[in-house]
This record gives C-alpha cells, sequence and structure tokens, in this order.
C-alpha cells in the first residue's frame, strides 16, 4: 500500500468542477485547495506504483481541466519490508 | 497498517502538500508526524542532476518514506519516481554486505575488511615501484559525494603524485565543460534554475528532459502551461520525445547536425537586428580558436549556413529554423537548457561553444530569465567531480594542472612540498581503460584501477573493446551490488548508499546541498571516505588523509573542510559552506561563496550578484564592469564567440549500415539499471530495452510491433524487440542504455570515437544495420545481476 500527498494543478475556475469529478475516484482523498483554486490537494491510496501511475493518467484523460499532477510525499513503508523479503 | 495509523498518514501526507504549495489545510492539523516516523532527516536526492532536497523519513532505524522538501528552491517539494522510489534499492538483499577477492579458483570469497584493504595496499605499492607513480588509477563517478572525490583525488594528486584521476562525467559532461572553458573561461553556467521562470523563450537541446530531469522539466511545463501566449519552448532533438512534444517549435536535425541549425540561428539573429550591440562590442571577442577576428568576419563565415543550405545538410526545416531565431533574438529573455545529447558527440565541445555563441551576441546571458545552462545527468557529477577537479587534467576549484600557480596554492594547501603535483595530464577516460591491462603486457602501462561507484563495464562506449585490460589488470571496485564491473574485478569492497553516510552534492546550478547520515549501512559496508582513507593509511599517507575514524559524520566533515580551504582563493570558492550553513539551511547555498555571510551567487560575472567581481585577491575587475566574464584568459572581461567549422558524427548512416543508431534514458531507470532494476515497480514498468523505430522503416523490413530485431554496428550487435514509433524522423532508432542483459546491452554497439577537446565519446550517434530475427518473444526478464560469482557472458 501506497500513500501520496499530491498537488493537482488545475485550470483557473476549475476547481469545484474538478472536485465532483475526482468524487468518482475512492483511491482520492481531497483535503483542500488554495486561494485561488489552481492547486488541490488531495491522497492518493495505490497497491502499488503502477497503479498510482496508471490511476493518474486516468484521472488525466478523464478530467480535462487538469493542468498536471505532482507528489510531494509517498509513503512506502510496506515495501521495504517486502523488499527485505526477497518479494519484490 | 492499522487504520489509525493510516489515517494519520493520509493527513501528514496532505499536509506535507499543502505546505509545499503555501496552503492552510485545517484537517490535517491533527495529524500528528511523530507517529508517521521517528524522524526526518533532509538531504538531496540522488538519481540525477536536478538536486531535488528531500526529507528521509527514520522509522525503527531504517528508511519509511521520503518527502520533497517544500523550502529546496530547486524541486519546492515536488519529486520524481525515481526519487520516491530508487532509495527503495537500498534495502534489496543483493546488496554488497562484506568484502571479497578473488581466489585462485577464479571464484570470490568473503575476506575481512584488513585482509582486503592490506592487498589493496599492498598491491598498488607494489605496481608502483615496479612500475611507476602513474601506474594505479582512479576512477571515480558523479555520483560519489563531494567529500569523497575530493579524498581520492588528493590521494592520488597529493599523495602517488599521479594525475591518474577520471570519472564518469567525462563520458557525460566533459564537452559542456569544454565548452564553458573555451568560451568563458571557467567552468559551469552563469544563471540559476530561477531564471527558467523568467525566460520568455526556453530552447533545450538535446534533452529529453521529462523523462531524464522531470522536476526540472515539471517547472518549464508549469511555467509555459501558466503563460501559454507568452512563453515559447523550443526544442532541438531528432526523436520526438517527451519533451519535443510540449514544444512550440521543434527542430528535429538528424544526430549530429545540428551545428549548422545554430550557426543558422547565429545568421538569422544577425540579419534581422535581432542581436545585442552593446554585448557584440563590449563582452564579446570572435575567435576562430587558433586566432582572433572581427564581428565582419564572423557575419562572412556565417554566410554559408543559409536556411535552406542547412535543411539539406540536417533534415530541420528552414522555417523552423527561422521562427526558432525570431523568438530566441526577439522574444527574450532567452534561456538554453542541455544535457548528453550536445555532449555526447565528437563535436560536443563545438556544439556547445555554439549555444552560447547564440547568447552572446544576442545579450541572453548575465540577465533574469537568460542563460546558456548546461544540465548535468550524475547529482554530483558538478559538485563531486568537475569542482573538486577529480578528472585527470585538474585540480579542486576546477583549475589545471598545467598551470603553476594553481598547483603551487594547491600543494601550499596540502602542506605538500613544492613540485609535488605532476604538470602532466593523466590519461583520459577512454584512453585509460585502453591502457589498462596485465603485468607482462608492455604495451599497457597501466596495471591497476580503483573505480566507485560506477560501471564502466556496462557504460562504456563499444565495451567489450575494454573488457579485456579490466580483467587482466588489477581491478578494485567500490559498489552497493554486483554489476557487470564487479564480475571483472579481483577485489569487490561493499560501499554504502548516500543515506547510510551522507555528504555534500553539488548540482547543476552551482548549488551544493548536504544530506546527513539517516540509517546503517547494512552488514559490513563502508563510507567511500573511510575507503580512501584506510588506503591512504597503509601506504603511508595518514598525514595527507587523516580522516580515516570510524564515525562518517566527523570524518566527511572533515574532508570537506579541507576542500572549502582548498579552493577557498579562486572563482570557484565555496569556502563559505560550512557544515553547519549546510546543515541549517533547508536549499544549500550556489558558489561562488566566498565567505561565511555570503548568501551565495544566482548570477555569475554581474556587478552586485558575484561577490567575486570585488575581490581582487582572486581576479581583478575594472571597477566600472557591470558585466565581466573573469576567467578570459586575455584579462579582457570578454567571452569568446568561436567559428567553429561545420562538421558532423564521426560514423554517418552508408549504405552497409544505413541508420543512426541513437542512444539515451527512460524516466523509471537510471543508468546501468543496478539500483532502479531492483525497485520491482520500476523493473515493471520497464523491463527490457527495446529498439524504437519508425513505422515507415519497420515496413521497408517487415518489422512489427514486438519482433525481435538484429542491430549490428561494426564493433556489435544486440537482439532487440521492436517498438514501432512515430518518435524519431525515419533513419534514427533508439535504444535506451540501462539493461544488463547481454544481448540488449546497447553500448556493445556504440561507438568509442571521442571529442578531441574534451575527449568525451560519442555515445549518442553511430551508423548500425537492422535484421528481423522473428516472431515477438517475451523478453521482460527484468534481468539483473545478483550472484557475484555469476559468471560474465563472454570469454575475456
Ligand atoms: S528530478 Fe532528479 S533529483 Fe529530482 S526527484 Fe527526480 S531523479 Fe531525483
Amino acid at each position: 500500500m501506497i500513500i501520496t500527498g499530491s498537488a493537482i494543478m488545475v485550470r483557473s475556475g476549475t476547481d469545484k468542477s474538478v472536485e465532483r469529478k475526482l468524487e468518482a475516484f475512492p483511491q482520492v482523498t481531497f483535503h483542500g485547495k488554495s486561494n485561488s483554486g489552481t492547486d488541490l490537494i488531495v491522497n492518493f491510496e495505490c497497491g502499488d506504483q503502477e497503479e498510482l501511475e496508471s490511476l493518474c493518467r486516468t484521472i488525466r484523460d478523464s478530467i480535462p481541466e487538469i493542468v498536471d499532477i505532482g507528489h510531494i510525499y509517498v509513503n512506502f513503508e510496506d515495501e521495504i519490508e517486502k523488499i527485505k523479503g526477497g518479494l519484490s | 497498517m492499522d487504520l489509525t495509523r493510516r489515517e494519520m498518514i493520509k493527513m501528514s501526507a496532505a499536509g506535507f502538500a499543502a505546505a509545499a504549495l503555501n496552503i492552510s489545510l485545517p484537517t490535517t492539523s491533527a495529524a500528528n508526524e511523530e507517529i508517521v516516523v521517528d524522524k526526518w532527516i533532509k538531504g538531496t536526492c540522488r538519481f540525477c542532476g536536478t538536486g531535488c532536497g528531500i526529507y528521509a523519513g527514520v522509522r525503527n532505524g531504517q528508511l519509511a518514506g521520503i518527502r520533497g522538501n517544500p523550502q529546496a528552491v530547486t524541486n519546492f517539494g515536488f519529486l520524481c519516481v525515481k526519487g520516491f522510489k530508487g532509495y527503495i534499492s537500498m534495502y534489496h538483499p543483493d546488496r554488497l554486505k562484506f568484502p571479497m577477492m578473488r581466489g585462485a579458483d577464479d571464484k570470490f570469497h568473503k575476506v575481512s575488511w584488513d585482509d582486503a584493504l592490506n592487498k589493496v595496499a599492498n598491491k598498488f605499492k607494489e605496481l608502483q615501484e615496479k612500475f611507476g607513480k602513474d601506474s594505479v588509477a582512479f576512477y571515480g563517478s558523479g555520483q560519489c559525494m563531494t567529500e569523497e572525490s575530493y579524498t581520492f583525488n588528493k590521494l592520488w594528486k597529493g599523495g602517488f603524485r599521479s594525475n591518474m584521476v577520471e570519472g564518469n562525467p567525462r563520458l557525460c559532461m566533459a564537452s559542456a565543460v569544454g565548452g564553458y572553458i573555451t568560451t568563458f573561461g571557467t567552468d559551469e553556467p552563469a544563471g540559476s534554475y530561477a531564471d527558467i521562470e523568467k525566460a520568455r523563450t526556453i530552447f533545450i537541446v538535446g534533452s529529453n528532459m521529462a523523462e531524464c530531469h522531470p522536476i526540472l522539466f515539471r517547472r518549464v511545463a508549469r511555467h509555459k502551461l501558466q503563460n501559454p501566449d507568452n512563453v515559447n519552448i523550443m526544442v532541438c532533438e531528432p526523436r520526438l520525445t517527451p519533451t519535443a512534444r510540449i514544444a512550440d517549435v521543434w527542430l528535429p536535425a538528424d544526430p549530429g547536425t545540428d551545428l549548422a541549425v545554430f550557426h543558422c540561428m547565429a545568421r538569422e539573429l544577425i540579419k534581422n537586428n535581432w542581436t545585442d550591440a552593446w554585448y557584440i562590442n563590449n563582452l564579446c571577442r570572435f575567435s576562430t580558436g587558433a586566432q582572433d577576428v572581427d564581428f565582419k568576419a564572423y557575419v562572412d563565415f556565417l554566410e554559408q549556413f543559409t536556411p535552406e543550405a542547412v535543411e539539406k545538410i540536417t533534415r530541420c526545416p528552414a522555417g523552423n529554423i527561422k521562427e526558432a531565431a525570431r523568438l530566441f533574438g526577439s522574444h527574450g529573455p532567452s534561456m538554453s537548457l542541455w544535457t548528453m545529447g550536445l555532449n555526447q558527440r565528437t563535436r560536443g565541445v563545438w556544439a556547445n561553444n555554439l549555444i552560447h555563441n547564440l547568447h552572446l551576441i544576442s545579450g541572453n546571458i548575465c540577465k533574469e530569465g537568460a542563460d546558456s545552462f548546461s544540465i548535468t545527468g550524475q547529482p554530483n557529477a558538478c559538485g563531486g567531480v568537475r569542482e573538486t577537479g577529480s578528472l585527470c587534467q585538474l585540480l579542486p576549484g576546477t583549475r589545471s594542472v598545467t598551470d603553476a600557480a594553481a598547483r603551487a596554492d594547491v600543494e601550499k594547501s596540502w602542506k605538500l612540498p613544492p613540485g609535488t603535483i605532476d604538470p602532466k595530464p593523466g590519461f583520459h577516460t577512454m584512453e585509460m581503460f585502453a591502457k589498462l591491462g596485465a603485468e607482462n603486457d608492455q604495451t599497457k602501462p597501466l596495471k591497476a584501477m580503483l573505480t566507485s561507484t560506477t560501471n564502466p563495464a556496462q557504460s562504456l562506449p563499444n565495451a567489450p573493446k575494454y573488457f579485456k585490460g579490466m580483467k587482466e589488470g588489477f581491478l578494485v571496485v567500490l559498489d552497493i551490488f554486483p554489476t557487470r564491473t564487479t564480475q571483472l574485478a579481483d577485489v569487490i569492497l561493499p560501499a554504502a548508499f548516500i543515506y547510510e553516510k551522507g555528504g555534500v552534492y553539488g548540482c547543476s546550478e552551482r548549488r551544493s546541498q548536504l544530506t546527513q547520515k539517516c540509517v546503517d549501512p547494512p552488514g559490513e559496508a563502508k563510507s567511500d571516505v573511510w575507503i580512501a582513507a584506510q588506503i591512504a593509511k597503509r601506504m603511508g599517507m595518514e598525514r595527507l588523509i587523516p580522516w580515516n575514524g570510524d564515525d562518517p559524520q566527523i570524518a566527511y566533515q572533515m574532508a570537506w573542510d579541507d576542500y572549502r580551504e582548498c579552493v577557498k582563493l579562486t572563482e570557484h570558492s565555496l569556502y563559505g559552506m560550512t557544515y553547519d550553513r549546510l546543515k541549517q539551511l533547508e536549499a544549500g547555498l550556489q558558489w561562488p561563496c566566498p565567505d561565511e555571510k555570503s548568501p551565495g551567487t544566482a548570477r555569475r560575472y554581474v556587478r552586485g550578484y558575484d561577490p567575486i567581481m570585488n575581490m581582487p585577491e582572486i581576479v581583478k575587475v575594472p571597477s566600472s564592469a557591470l558585466i565581466y566574464f573573469y576567467g578570459d584568459k586575455k584579462h579582457e572581461g570578454k567571452a569568446n564567440v568561436l567559428l567553429r567549422p561545420y562538421k558532423g558524427a564521426e560514423e554517418p548512416p552508408d549504405k552497409d549500415y544505413p541508420f543512426f543508431l541513437t542512444t539515451g534514458r527512460v524516466i523509471e531507470q537510471w543508468h546501468t539499471g543496478t539500483m532502479t532494476m531492483r525497485v520491482a515497480e520500476i523493473a515493471r514498468s520497464k523491463p527490457n530495452a527495446y529498439l524504437e523505430i519508425h513505422p515507415s522503416d519497420a515496413k521497408e523490413y517487415g518489422i512489427k510491433e514486438g519482433d525481435m530485431v538484429k542491430i549490428a554496428s561494426r564493433r556489435g550487435f544486440n537482439i532487440l524487440p521492436a517498438r514501432v514509433v512515430k518518435n524519431s524522423l525515419p533513419g534514427i532508432l533508439f535504444v535506451p542504455w540501462f539493461d544488463q542483459e547481454w544481448d540488449r546491452m546497447i553500448n556493445r554497439v556504440t561507438i568509442d570515437a571521442f571529442d578531441e577537446g574534451s575527449k568525451q565519446p560519442e555515445f549518442k550517434i553511430c551508423a548500425v544495420k537492422i535484421e528481423k530475427l522473428g516472431e515477438p518473444k517475451d523478453v521482460s526478464d527484468m534481468y539483473i545481476i545478483s550472484d557475484p560469482n555469476a559468471p560474465f557472458p563472454e570469454k575475456v
């Protein structure tokens, strides 16, 4: 399981509609946004990195108002145990 | 992970993201950081030259997470997939955990550190006594910490009196060094990353930033997206890479032909009066390299490079070149950014010069948003190798070993008798590997080599040519995993990873940042500085390298302080960057930083920004000069606009080998894949190398997606699955170079011709032919060398 702290950059004036559209993705938790409304703060929760990348791609493709998705924090603590055990 | 902890992590994660963007989130204030990790330690990412600031989270004595440092002005909190995931490889069970020596049975056996170090020191002494001081070489890396490169460099140049010191930045950055030195008289860019957000035209050349420097590319892309009508991106690159896809103007020139494009742009700038007369009159010296000429001679020289003539040479549309020149000259400030596509060439230095020419004649340098900026590929190629002078012709402060005053200054700093440092440069990388060999081989003057944090058996161009020398010479390899190079070694020394030792990295924008030790290394692995100092001690050079204690934090600080002192009175002074300051400051410091009050330097050569302008003890700058290129060897404060003749690639396609081959990186993988291929998700997303081919070429050869294709040059071949893509121009093939699997090691195919000035090889261009071998086959084996005793695939 990986959990991110991420920023979704959206076109000016589209924040509310993007927030609504994000509700369709249970892996996304919305926390808040910048005063300008162009940066939304979210978590992504995914099984692994591949899943995270494919989720971001899907979200980008289905919400054209999104300009960019960037991750600031990713927690991988479960994965260290896996890799140490040679499970990777 | 229980629910409470998961919720806490989610809130903390959102809190970090919000903080990075200065957003206050009431919902996350309840999150207790202490629950997520025991402590956060400041450092830098080690997977490219951007120098992204990170915080490493430590929990129960091991790393539990990485987050971007929002106050790091390189990345403002953002990280790419390699930054987040790459470090996980340090926990892989394949880590080298104890020293090993090759036995009489040709197998590696575990030995004690004492045995390994005594063997190395005694063998080095024996060889130096028998074959001379220059018979033992050091080959380092742009991934070594600055303190490590400095220590090895000092041991060799000051202790052994030998300039047989090289590093893999010769393979990636040497042409950029040559370009800066021949144009400006001194290495490294004038400006900073912050110029990206001030530029109105950004010219990206020979760089797939989107995949190789994703966070810098993010800055470029965001700048464009926020100012779609006012910011223009131009990309000169033969492939329609993810970088080129955001370009307003794409200049798809055939590999190795872009010198003509740059000259043509200069011609257009002058013809249309998009030049800056003040810069031309006051800051430019026109030169053929051999002799100075006047501006008119430059104009006359450029006359041959009409857009139409250049289109014939390069296949780059004339209209695109004209538009690029217009934007560059009339829609500034303009900033150029480039990497290996410009450097890894037999005319790499010249290509660098020609980019600088554009900036100089149009006045696009030494101003906000205007710079001629080389991006480095490795995290510490600039800080660790270029700046510490860990190349065969250099001394600390990027000074030349041939410069008597520089030698005297370094000897004084190192408390060595005058005349200790050899004025003759050692062998450059390709010469070094060509001249490494057996003791009884009289054609090979080098008998031993110590390599650190690099994998030349996979990364050298035309690699098989050099296997024999590596196998027959006495080869000592410091690394964290088994590699193709450890397979050829005599002694393997297990090294610590960046977060297991700490140290300073200096990124592309002259910024040094300190990473502090986070966790202990596994098994008996040790830091490079400890290893270097122990070898020095055993060779009687303890006074020269006294930082041989067990605590890396003390040893690295001692090495750093010694280095600061050594370069104190140079243009590259970082004397003001004490460990204490680097620990406290979130974003590190940019040199020149000559004293402890200095805030560092965002823009060189400009009065009011660059403290060196007011330091006559280092360089004399006339008090009236506002901009002054003080590296100018003629002491006129000018830069050279160089009239470099057009010359294409060393090995262009012909009837026998009709395709260009170009090589490069992909976003997921790093260099030879030894670390990133050990991160499961990364490996799964790019499990093997492949051959990119244009649909029209594929059709001609009957190749379909996934078919197995043999690609051969005059030197060797690979067998790879085909990817039929429209990314490249017809006639140009691309293969990434991360794969260790024998059939897919593309450096068995590349050419080892090199630039006469920089000695950097032409990885990016050679001629190849292809042949369809068969139907698709699953080669997604995520191949890695796990066992140091796995046999080398070819009889050497
Ligand atoms: S851009 Fe480079 S330095 Fe930044 S996180 Fe990615 S690999 Fe690391």
